[in-house]
């Protein structure tokens, strides 16, 4: 028997299983022999179960919305750019959020000015940070049974809650749960992103009667908190987002509830 | 448009590449909303072209071929476009933060190890993904990339000294932020 030299495509391949099986036992005895080649093999082979061990857990991701639309047939245009909405470098978007973002903080200021208790947005910190990391069981009750999930706060908070769909901000509901509130039972929305990050709407009822529409952004521990009362209901967004992205995610949620028109009014 | 002489795509395949498009494509770019605009623009590309996917043929090979041609296209067109960031740059940092098991490596070992692969050049990542962690053989990558079989080794073996070296010299700290 005269095998062949082994060449560098029959280390790889080796390396990666997919030698030609009568290849092997040159390879076999060239590596022996070599212990330099010996390592080089090694290290291919120990790159590769790492580079998957690293990257497979990716493929458990849920889905985005738009993919699975895109696999469902051909798309037009319109719906092709709705997910440019959270690209950063679009100017209009960036110019209209500061011009948001300046209209919120004189708020804050109006709102701090009425004396608005701000311990929702403590507690609403925590509560994100306590199940947002909760990597098995941050909700109640799943996604999958968004109508029995709304059904349910809606009937706890005594009032119609509605979970907003945030798909175009690249965010997926996730489910939700019932939480303890101050004075009032708060519903908590969780969402996630392609990204892995989480965020949380919580809505709860004013104890107190306030009227005012106020807006804030807080961060407590390190969660950014965009926090808002409208028809005696509040509203705190949490996530670990920088606030622009929170402020973009936000915008959208106040616009659907406002279309809405699902909180009591009076 | 389409009519009904039209085979459409089937759909549970389409759905079930999804994830793999996904993990390929934010390697490729380093970024998570760029990987999932690109899957998006392969996947509406794919329905544009189906008459030339064979019914019965290896569907997933079919897509990681157009997203491989969608990503080098869009790439001739950044780089004409100054105002883009270089898909090479060795950003993006938010897709490297990788979901790491306990394995072999350490936490930051895995991904000090992605982080390198995210720094070699597109054509060598390109290969090393399709063989280390897609597994298709190599004639399989040939085709896929429209490239001889000795550029498929050749970049392979690029890739993997590249690798090698990084990891022998890198100090399991923080990864380095150096760009060649």
């Amino acid at each position: 028997m005269n095998p062949l030299p082994v060449t560098d495509t029959d280390l790889h391949a080796y390396a990666d299983g997919q030698l030609d099986a009568s290849r092997v036992a040159a390879v076999e005895a060239a590596l022996t022999g070599d212990p330099a080649l010996a390592d080089r093999v090694a290290d291919a082979r120990r790159h590769n179960a790492a580079l998957r061990d690293a990257l497979d857990p990716w493929l458990a991701e849920p889905i985005p919305a738009r993919l699975i639309a895109a696999a469902s047939g051909p798309t037009d245009a319109a719906t092709r750019q709705a997910r440019h909405w959270l690209m950063p470098a679009v100017a209009a978007a960036a110019t209209l959020l500061l011009g948001l973002a300046v209209g919120w903080y004189a708020r804050d200021v109006d709102l701090e000015r009425g004396g608005t208790p701000t311990t929702f947005t403590r507690q609403a910190a925590l509560t994100h940070a306590l199940y947002a990391g909760d990597a098995n069981r941050p909700v109640e009750v799943w996604a999958p049974e968004e109508k029995r999930l709304v059904t349910w706060l809606s009937k706890r908070l005594g009032f119609p809650v509605n979970a907003p769909d945030l798909t175009s901000t690249g965010f997926a509901l996730v489910g939700g749960r019932l939480v303890a509130g101050h004075q009032n039972p708060t519903a908590m929305f969780m969402y996630e992103n392609a990204d892995k990050q989480r965020l949380s709407l919580q809505v709860r009822k004013q104890p107190v009667e306030g009227g005012e529409v106020a807006f804030r952004y807080a961060v407590e521990n390190g969660v950014g908190v965009f926090y808002w009362i409208e028809d005696n209901c509040s509203y705190a967004l949490s996530g670990n987002l920088d606030r622009g992205q929170l402020l973009a995610v936000g915008r959208v949620v106040y616009g659907q509830l406002a279309a809405l028109e699902t909180a009591p009014r009076k | 448009m389409s009519g009904p002489a039209d085979a459409p795509l089937p759909q549970p395949e389409l759905l079930a590449a999804i994830p793999r498009l996904r993990r390929y494509a934010r390697v490729l770019t380093g970024d998570v909303n760029r990987a999932d605009d690109l899957v998006q623009d392969t996947l509406a590309r794919a329905w544009e072209k189906r008459r030339l996917w064979t019914a019965g043929s290896d569907l997933r090979a079919w897509l990681f071929t157009i997203m491989h041609n969608v990503f080098v296209n869009q790439r001739a067109l950044a780089r004409r476009d100054q105002s883009q960031v270089s898909l090479d740059d060795g950003e993006g940092g938010e897709a490297w933060q990788i979901p790491v098991r306990d394995g072999q490596y350490t936490r930051v070992e895995l991904a000090e190890l992605v982080q390198h692969v995210g720094r070699l050049p597109v054509d060598q990542r390109e290969v090393l993904l399709l063989a280390a962690v897609e597994e298709l053989k190599y004639e399989e990558i040939a085709l896929t990339l429209a490239i001889p079989l000795g550029t498929v080794m050749s970049r392979l073996s690029r890739a993997r000294a590249k690798l090698r070296l990084a990891f022998a010299d890198a100090p399991a700290t923080m990864p380095l932020k150096v760009v060649k």
